[in-house]
């Protein structure tokens, strides 16, 4: 039964942290479905707000794939739970995206990674990242899993 | 049967000649993916969801690290394909 992480567990898995770590929640994440449904809150504190754009505060698209790829790692986790409590390293291969959408202050993302292959070096998920029903971003992602060394 | 091969051969070929940016020419069908290519799991995959896409078909993930060339990939493709 998929069930909802809290910070504390995204942290077990996710290897990053402030200010790079853009998941605040795991909403639902189902090895069955191969998929990870995840949220961010998006606040005017957000530090990235200050320099984008001052006068006009929209979240960086990268910061969005950011987000996109770690929901990624949500879910490689949840269909390779063994080797992700190995705490392996994480790239990013190949992406393609598109940005559709402004994601604001205050919009609550969020973000589905969908399994396209996932095997126990590399995965391919398409991903979507949505406020409300609006899609901000789509992207597919290639990403490798490699063990940590030292 | 033979031309229907042949086909998916050049089909294949050019798959992974667009994934792995090799051109054809310098594509053997006896070079290995990882040593001779420099194709890494990343790019494997991507070649790998190519060809399942195009053939509606599903590599086990154990029968990966057997495929290390296009000769075994044309093996195994033609396998899945006659199942």
């Amino acid at each position: 039964m998929p069930e909802e992480w809290d910070f504390k567990r995204i942290q077990s898995i996710l290897p990053q942290r402030y200010p790079f770590l853009f998941i605040d929640k795991v909403l639902h994440a189902d090895a069955i479905k191969k998929k990870a449904t995840c949220l961010k809150n998006v606040t005017i504190n957000d530090y990235f707000f200050e320099g984008h754009f001052p006068e006009n505060p929209v979240m960086p698209g990268a910061l969005i794939l950011e987000a996109m790829a770690q929901a990624g790692i949500v879910l490689y986790a949840v269909i390779k739970p063994e080797i992700a409590a190995k705490h392996p390293d994480y790239y990013l291969g190949k992406v393609e995206v598109k940005f559709l959408n402004p994601v604001r202050a205050g919009d609550q993302l969020i973000i589905e990674a969908q399994g396209v292959k996932i095997f126990d070096n590399a995965g391919i998920i398409n991903a979507k990242a949505k406020v409300g029903e609006k899609i901000a971003a789509e992207a597919q992602i290639v990403f490798g899993v490699k063990a940590r060394h030292g | 049967m033979k031309n229907d091969l042949e086909t998916i051969k050049k089909e294949i070929r050019g798959l992974v000649s667009e994934l792995a940016e090799i051109p054809v020419k310098d594509l053997r069908d006896t070079a290995r993916f990882a040593e001779d290519l420099g194709i890494d799991s990343m790019k494997a995959l991507e070649i790998v969801a190519a060809v399942e896409k195009k053939y509606r078909v599903i590599v086990p993930e154990e029968e990966i690290p057997t495929i290390r060339s296009l000769q075994q990939m044309f093996v195994l493709i033609e396998k899945l394909l006659n199942k």
